[in-house]
C-alpha cells in the first residue's frame, strides 16, 4: 500500500472518529445532568468566581478533605 | 468517559496532543516521503555562495525580501519564471519569505549585475531613487566567514548527500562539478578565485585590495550570493 | 508561609515574571516603533549613529521586535498569570511545596538569563532565519528546559491540587504547553555544522552555534509554516483565552455565560488550528491539496474562534454597565471584539482569491497587529490591572489614567490596522497592474513611496500605543506604594483609586 493511500485512510477514519467524538461530547454535555450523579457543568463556572483557597472546591479531591477536617480540628 | 477524562490531567492532556499532533501527522509527514528532488539544472551553493547565504540571513534581507515567485502574470512579468519546488533542493532553511517590502530575489542574478548590487548596498536610494532600504556599508568592511560557510557545505555533504564534487547533469546535457575543498585551506583558496571574478566587476578599491591579499569582504559573498540566484 | 496562619496563595513567582512583563513589553513595543518610523523614514536605520548602523538597521531589529514581543512580553505575561490562575483554580498554594516554588524560581531566572542571550545573539546576526524561531540551537535547548520547567510546575501544582476538575483556563495552559512543545522540536531539528569533519580531518570549523536545517526547500517551509501559523495559535491566542475565561468571571463577577460552550469551543480550536498553517504558503510550491485544504480549515475556524469571543461577551449580559464603569473591564471587552474581529479577518486573507492580493503585502501586518495589540496587548493589560491589586495587596493607583490610557491605545490600534489595510490592498493591486498593452503598470519603487503617508500614520499609532504602555507601567509601579486594601475589596472587581 503506497502512503498517498495509508494517508487518505487515515485522514478518513480519523476525521470521522472524531467527528462522531464531538456529537457524542456534545450529547454529553447537554445530558449528563439528569443522570443520578449528575454534573451541572455551568456549576464549574464557580472554580473562578469562589477561587478562595478557604473556599470549597466544585469536587474536592481527597486531599481537599484531609484538609478541611483539619480545620475543622 | 468525558466526565472522566476531565478529572484525570494525564489522559486529558494526551488526548488533547493526539487531537493536536494528528494535523501534523496527515499533513507533513507523508510529505517527507517524497523527499525533495533539485530540478536538473540546480546545483548547490559553492563556497563563497554559501558564505553570501549567511550574509543574507546574518543580516535578515529575509525579512523584507520574498525568493518566491507566484504563478501569476504579474508576477512573472515582473521576477521571471514562477518558482517551482526541485529549485529548493539545497535550501536549508528555505528563504521564501513573508513580506515584499523590497522586491523578490529569486531570480535576481537574471537582471542585476555585480557593478549595480555594489552601488545599490552602499546607498540604495542613491540608485533607486525613493527607496526606503537601509544603507549597509558594513557589508564592505566586515571580513566574511568562509570557515563556517565550509562547515555548512561539510554538513550538507556529510548528512544530506548534497553532491559536491560529484557531475551534476545539467539541462543542455553537459554536466557540472560544484567543489568543495578537502581542507579548510583549499576551501578558502576555492572561494577566493571565485572572489577575484567577482571583484574585477567591480569599483571599489579597497575592495579589490582586500581580495587581493587574501581577504573577502561581505559584500563580495553576498554579490556572488545574488548573481547564483536565477 | 506563617507555619501557624492560615494558608494562603504565594504570588513571589507570578511578580517576577509580571515585572518581567512590564520590562520586556516596554523594550519590545519601543523597537516595533522605532521600525515603523525606519519604513516612514529610513533615516532613523542611523538613529544611534552609522558607527552603530548594523545593530540598529531595520533588517536586524525585525527579528528582535517579533521575538521580544511574542516571546518576552506575551509569554511572560502568560507565566506571570499561570502562576496566579493555576493556584487558585486548583485551590492550591506554591507556599505548600519547596519543590514547586523551587522550580517556579528557576523556571524564571533561566528564562530571564536565556531571554538576554536572545538579545545579544539576534543583535550579532546569530540567526536561523526562520520566523519566530530564529534562535541558534544552543539557545533551542534552553527553551527545551524551560519548557519542561514550566510543565513540571503545571504537573505539579495539578498533582497537589484540592480542586478535582480542571477549571477551563487550566485546559487551554495545558494546550498551550503541549503544542509549543511539539512545534519547537520539529522545527527545530538542525544540525550544528561544528559535527562535520573535513577530508583533511579538521574539526569543529567555523562558529560553534551554526547548525543546518534538517529539512530542505518547500519541506523546510512547510515545517515553518506548521509552526510559524501555530506558534501564532498556542502562544498568542489558547493562553490568552485561558486568561479571559479566569480574569473576565473573576473581575465582574458574572459567572461564564455558558460553560459547555467554553468546553466545546476548546475542543473545536485544538482540533482546527493546527490544519490552517499552509494558508502562509497559498501558490507556492507545497502540494495543492494542502493549500485548498488549510484554507477551508481557516474559514471554519472561525466557529470556534466566535465561539470562545462570544462565550466571553454574553458573560457580560445584563451587566453592561459593568463597561462603562470599568476601565478593566472595557479592556477585556474590547480585547474579546478584536479576537472576534481578527478571527474573521485572517479566514479572509486565507480565502485563495483574497491572498493573491493580500500575501507579501502590509495587511498582513495588519492582521497580525490587530490581533496582536488589540486582543493579546488588552487582555495582558486588563490581567495585569487584575492581578496587581492582589500581588501588592495595594489598590490600583489611577482609574482615570487607565481610562486615558485605553483611549490612547484603542486610537493607536485603530490607526495602525486601517492604515495598514489600505497599504496593503492598494499596493497589492499595484503590483497586478497592467497598462492598455499588457505592461506592468507600475515599476516596484512605485508601489513603495506610494505607501509613504500610510506608513507614517501607522508609527503614529504604533508611537500612541506604546506612551499608553509606558502610562501602565507607571500605573503598576504607582500602584505598589498605593493605598493598601483590605480582604474584602478584593472578591470581584478591583479596587481603583481616582
Amino acid at each position: 500500500m503506497d502512503i498517498a493511500l495509508l494517508q487518505a485512510y487515515g485522514y478518513f477514519i480519523m476525521t470521522a472518529g472524531l467527528a462522531i467524538g464531538l456529537y457524542a461530547y456534545i450529547y454529553h454535555l447537554y445530558s449528563k445532568r439528569k443522570d443520578a450523579d449528575g454534573v451541572d457543568y455551568e456549576k464549574y463556572s464557580n472554580m473562578a468566581l469562589k477561587d478562595d483557597i478557604a473556599d470549597a472546591p466544585v469536587n474536592a479531591t481527597s486531599r481537599d478533605k484531609k484538609y478541611r477536617k483539619g480545620i475543622k480540628k | 468517559m468525558f466526565h472522566w477524562l476531565e478529572k484525570h490531567p494525564f489522559f486529558f492532556a494526551l488526548s488533547v496532543f493526539v487531537v493536536i499532533a494528528y494535523a501534523g501527522l496527515i499533513e507533513i509527514v507523508p510529505s517527507f516521503a517524497q523527499a525533495s528532488r533539485p530540478l536538473v539544472g540546480t546545483t548547490p551553493y559553492s563556497t563563497l555562495e554559501l558564505a553570501g547565504r549567511q550574509v543574507y540571513i546574518k543580516n535578515s534581507c529575509n525579512a523584507c525580501h520574498s525568493q518566491l515567485v507566484r504563478p501569476f502574470k504579474s508576477e512573472t512579468d515582473r521576477y521571471g519564471h514562477y518558482s517551482m519546488s526541485g529549485e529548493y533542493a539545497y535550501d536549508r532553511p528555505f528563504l521564501w519569505g513573508s513580506k515584499r517590502t523590497g522586491p523578490d530575489l529569486m531570480r535576481v542574478g537574471n537582471y542585476r549585475t555585480t557593478d549595480w548590487h555594489e552601488n545599490h548596498m552602499k546607498d540604495p536610494a542613491a540608485v533607486v531613487p525613493g527607496s526606503i532600504m537601509p544603507k549597509y556599508p558594513w557589508l564592505y568592511d566586515n571580513e566574511v566567514d568562509l570557515e563556517t560557510a565550509y562547515a555548512e557545505q561539510l554538513t550538507v555533504a556529510q548528512f544530506f548527500s548534497v553532491p559536491y564534487n560529484k557531475e551534476i547533469p545539467m539541462k543542455d546535457g553537459t554536466t557540472k562539478v560544484i567543489k568543495m575543498g578537502d581542507s579548510i585551506a583549499e576551501s578558502n583558496a576555492l572561494a577566493l578565485e571565485e572572489a577575484r571574478i567577482i571583484v574585477a566587476d567591480m569599483k571599489d578599491q579597497n575592495i579589490k585590495d582586500a581580495v587581493a591579499s587574501g581577504k573577502i569582504p561581505e559584500i563580495v559573498a553576498i554579490i556572488a550570493y545574488m548573481n547564483s540566484l536565477k | 508561609m506563617n507555619k501557624n496562619g492560615p494558608l494562603e496563595y504565594d504570588y513571589s513567582v507570578s511578580k517576577l515574571f509580571l515585572m518581567n512583563t512590564l520590562f520586556v513589553g516596554t523594550i519590545g513595543m519601543l523597537v516595533g516603533v522605532i521600525l515603523a518610523w525606519q519604513m516612514a523614514y529610513p533615516a532613523f536605520n542611523t538613529f544611534l549613529g552609522e558607527g552603530l548602523a548594523e545593530y540598529t538597521n531595520f533588517s536586524r531589529l525585525r527579528p528582535l521586535h517579533t521575538d521580544s514581543v511574542i516571546y518576552g512580553f506575551v509569554l511572560s505575561a502568560v507565566w506571570a498569570t499561570w502562576y496566579y490562575v493555576g493556584q487558585r483554580v486548583l485551590k492550591v498554594s506554591m507556599a505548600e511545596s519547596k519543590t514547586l516554588m523551587f522550580i517556579g524560581k528557576l523556571h524564571f531566572w533561566l528564562y530571564f538569563f536565556s531571554s538576554a542571550l536572545i538579545v545579544v545573539s539576534l543583535l550579532m546576526g546569530a540567526t536561523t532565519s526562520k520566523e519566530y524561531a530564529e534562535f541558534e540551537w544552543p539557545i533551542d535547548l534552553a527553551i527545551t528546559v524551560i519548557w519542561l520547567l514550566w510543565g513540571a510546575s503545571i504537573a505539579g501544582l495539578i498533582g497537589f491540587r484540592r480542586e478535582k476538575s480542571l477549571y477551563i483556563s487550566i485546559w487551554y495552559y495545558i494546550a498551550t504547553f503541549l503544542a509549543v512543545a511539539m512545534l519547537h522540536l520539529f522545527n527545530n531539528m538542525e544540525i550544528p555544522t561544528m559535527l562535520a569533519t573535513s577530508p583533511a580531518g579538521e574539526t569543529m570549523i567555523g562558529a560553534w552555534w551554526h547548525s543546518v536545517s534538517m529539512y530542505a526547500g518547500t519541506n523546510d517551509a512547510l515545517v515553518q509554516w506548521w509552526f510559524g501559523h501555530n506558534a501564532v495559535a498556542f502562544v498568542l491566542t489558547t493562553p490568552i483565552i485561558a486568561m479571559i475565561y479566569y480574569f473576565l468571571p473573576k473581575e465582574s463577577g458574572q459567572a461564564i455565560y455558558s460553560y459547555k460552550l467554553s468546553l466545546l469551543a476548546f475542543w473545536g480550536l485544538m482540533f482546527l488550528y493546527i490544519w490552517a498553517g499552509g494558508h502562509h504558503m497559498l501558490y507556492s510550491t507545497v502540494p495543492d491539496w494542502m493549500q485548498t485544504m488549510s484554507s477551508v480549515f481557516s474559514v471554519v475556524l472561525i466557529l470556534p474562534s466566535w465561539g470562545s469571543a462570544i462565550n466571553m461577551l454574553l458573560t457580560m449580559k445584563g451587566e453592561w454597565q459593568q463597561v462603562a464603569s470599568s476601565p478593566l473591564i472595557k479592556f477585556m471587552v474590547l480585547g474579546s471584539t478584536f479576537y472576534m474581529f481578527s478571527t474573521l479577518e485572517g479566514p479572509i486573507q486565507a480565502i485563495k482569491s483574497v491572498n493573491a492580493i493580500a500575501h507579501f503585502t502590509d495587511w498582513v501586518i495588519g492582521h497580525v497587529h490587530d490581533g496582536a495589540l488589540g486582543w493579546v496587548g488588552f487582555m495582558v493589560i486588563a490581567a495585569i490591572y487584575h492581578m496587581a491589586p492582589r500581588i501588592f495587596r495595594r489598590e490600583i493607583y489611577s482609574k482615570s489614567l487607565m481610562n486615558m490610557q485605553f483611549w490612547i491605545q484603542t486610537l493607536g490600534v485603530v490607526l495602525y490596522f486601517t492604515s495598514m489595510w489600505i497599504a496593503g490592498i492598494t499596493q497589492g493591486m499595484m503590483w497586478r497592474a497592467h497598462d492598455e498593452f499588457g505592461n506592468l503598470a507600475y515599476s516596484f519603487i512605485d508601489t513603495v513611496s506610494v505607501l509613504h503617508p500610510y506608513y507614517t500614520i501607522r508609527a503614529v499609532g504604533g508611537t500612541l500605543y506604546l506612551i499608553g504602555f509606558l502610562m501602565f507601567v507607571y500605573n503598576i509601579y504607582k500602584t505598589t506604594s498605593a493605598r493598601e486594601v483590605e480582604e474584602h475589596e478584593l472578591q470581584n472587581a478591583s479596587p481603583m483609586g481616582a
